[in-house]
């Protein structure tokens, strides 16, 4: 009996301690959301409390119209689904040809997968910039697109690979024999079967677009029109730091779809995430 | 057309295809199915092999090229200069300065975050109920938050004017409420290594978290009855399976350190007096130019591969201890 008590009172404490410690490391995420809410005065005058003394809405509205935040959401949200979509596409297609089919030449394309990971890159930004603006596509978001789908490229593919090598092959030659075309295979029978992989890569594909910084900045330097979130935040800052409320609202615009993402599928981003240290 | 089709269909259907194979053994120049099978597989990698090709692997050879011009990244580049870039990078004191940075930054931040990790996956790791969920969220969000936005929100939190950490050390009577961590050479580097400490925490719980749900509850239980405490199981237990997970950990987190640059670009640009510049930000500064300093894509190239060799090099290092430790 005191052992049991002891011990639960002992869990309790350690559950205290570890809600005490996990409300301070998000404090700066609430500080800056009741940020997004204070007037210019309140967040300069009581700059640690975190309730505004009177709720400001006025700044979501300035932030959204008036610093063109409006534009930057759905600049980033069609830059991070279409890069997500597309990515999730291209790898499933070339890991489930590499994890499955025997074909000439197979081991000349794993080995260039293979040799990517090993060259030291160097500034390859420069000559993705020059190829963007060689396509003609530095003054749309399809520059932006093309360019993030290097990101991450084999090790998805190699991912999809060896989720595929581990299916039976029989389940797509019946469909074959069944009459459905090699695409209709792929993308009613074999893609359905890879879903849990094919969540984990689009999620992870989507955050990373979504919290991009280094390639879009690049990309839109004379673009002002098509900045994403971090690059406007970051621009905005610099021109008007003194505008915390304005940049505090932004930020939590950019907060909200990844924070909701995160709750939705947190088992499969801590399972994804996981899933780099047991392999 | 024949996706979800009825049994009916399909036997027409079939009749079709043989009706087609038929047809094609007596052609002699038609494909066989094989073959046709063989086209479709290398359809379905032509988009793969050319973003590889055009964004990937092209890139990395025309950053090689790139590192011998004297180049603005105007036109093309037509001043070939042979190996003298690295030699500048070699003997530029900024250069090795943003390098001292960088390491000071990694073997600062990796030893005291990874042990906060640790010992926070350890208790993360009970159950807490309905909470548990709730509890590790906390830990877990600052993953999920853009880093060059954790980048502005820092530098407003530090900020000396009426930022609230200046204000709570006011409170202790440090600084008299306009404390400048940022703005000061000597403390602006310790602040971006405790932003960078709080940053990615969550996911290194998250990789020790996965590390010690994959160890046998029941090496606990027989410890417990051999009269092990809490202490011992973990030295004695947990430590030493928990090897292989911390010995990734550990690779990713240096890797990672090493190449930081958005909070550091947000919150500070290298500054003040270079006190903060890293690798990345030296070479962001050279390759579009920034204070004091023009475009020179050749040279920015250069420092780029010179520091691609040295982390590879430093890969390899860890590597082999790291294969000696796991023996």
């Amino acid at each position: 009996m005191q052992m049991g008590k002891k011990k639960i009172s002992t869990a309790s404490t350690k559950m205290v301690f570890l809600i005490l410690l996990g409300c301070l490391n998000v404090y700066p995420v609430i500080w800056m959301i009741s940020g997004s809410f204070k007037s210019i005065e309140d967040l300069f005058g009581k700059g640690l409390s975190l309730l505004p003394s009177s709720w400001n809405f006025q700044n979501y509205v300035e932030a959204w119209v008036g610093a063109n935040f409006g534009r930057y959401f759905f600049n980033t949200l069609i830059v991070a689904t279409s890069v997500t979509v597309l990515m999730v596409l291209i790898t499933a297609m070339a890991g489930y040809v590499l994890g499955l089919y025997r074909i000439p030449g197979k081991k000349i394309i794993l080995g260039l997968l293979a040799l990517t990971m090993f060259l030291p890159g160097g500034l390859t930004i420069i000559p993705v910039f020059r190829l963007v603006h060689s396509l003609g596509l530095l003054d749309s978001l399809a520059g932006i697109i093309l360019a993030s789908l290097s990101g991450g490229l084999v090790m998805y593919t190699l991912l999809f690979m060896s989720y595929f090598g581990t299916l039976n092959k029989e389940l797509a030659e019946a469909a074959c024999i069944d009459g459905a075309g090699f695409w209709r295979t792929f993308y009613n029978i074999m893609l359905p079967s890879v879903k849990p992989m094919g969540v984990t890569v689009g999620l992870f594909t989507f955050l990373g677009n979504w919290n991009s910084f280094f390639l879009p900045l690049v990309l839109t330097v004379s673009r002002p029109e098509l900045r994403t979130l971090a690059v406007g935040v970051y621009s905005f800052f610099g021109e008007y730091d003194t505008q915390w409320n304005l940049i505090c609202a932004a930020s939590t615009i950019s907060l909200i779809p990844v924070i909701l993402l995160f709750l939705l599928l947190q088992r499969h981003f801590v399972e994804g995430m996981a899933g780099a240290v047991k392999g | 057309m024949n996706g979800d089709c009825c049994c009916f269909e399909r036997t027409i259907f079939e009749m079709q295809t043989r009706k087609d194979l038929l047809v094609m053994e007596r052609h002699p120049f038609s494909l066989t199915a094989k073959q046709k099978e063989t086209i479709n597989a290398y359809i379905f990698l032509v988009p793969m092999l050319l973003i590889l090709g055009m964004l990937i692997i092209y890139p990395i050879l025309a950053t090689y090229k790139y590192t011998l011009y004297n180049w603005t990244g105007l036109d093309e580049p037509d001043q070939y200069v042979g190996l003298k870039n690295f030699i500048i990078v070699a003997k530029d004191p900024y250069f090795w300065n943003a390098v001292k940075n960088s390491l000071i930054y990694t073997a600062v931040l990796v030893p005291i975050q990874l042990t906060l990790a640790l010992v926070l996956a350890v208790l993360l790791n009970n159950t807490y109920g309905r909470m548990t969920a709730g509890i590790r969220s906390l830990f877990f969000v600052p993953v999920v938050t853009t880093p060059a936005i954790i980048g502005a929100v820092f530098w407003m939190l530090l900020n000396p004017v009426n930022g609230p950490l200046s204000q709570v050390f006011g409170l202790f009577g440090i600084g008299n409420g306009n404390l400048d961590l940022l703005g000061n050479p000597s403390t602006a580097l310790w602040a971006i290594i405790g932003v960078g400490i709080w940053q990615t925490l969550g996911l290194n719980i998250i990789y020790f978290l996965a590390g010690l749900q994959s160890i046998p509850k029941g090496l606990y239980e027989a410890a417990t009855v051999d009269g092990a405490n809490g202490f011992q199981k973990f030295t004695q237990i947990t430590l030493p399976l928990l090897r292989p997970v911390t010995i990734i950990v550990l690779l990713l987190a240096i890797l990672g350190s090493l190449q930081v640059f958005d909070t550091v670009q947000v919150m500070t640009g290298g500054g003040p007096f270079f006190a903060t510049d890293v690798v990345q930000t030296y070479i962001f500064r050279f390759a579009f130019g920034g204070e004091h300093v023009k475009p020179a894509v050749g040279y920015a190239s250069a420092a780029a591969l010179f520091m691609g060799f040295l982390t590879m090099g430093l890969t390899i290092c860890q590597f082999f201890v790291a294969k000696r430790l796991r023996k």
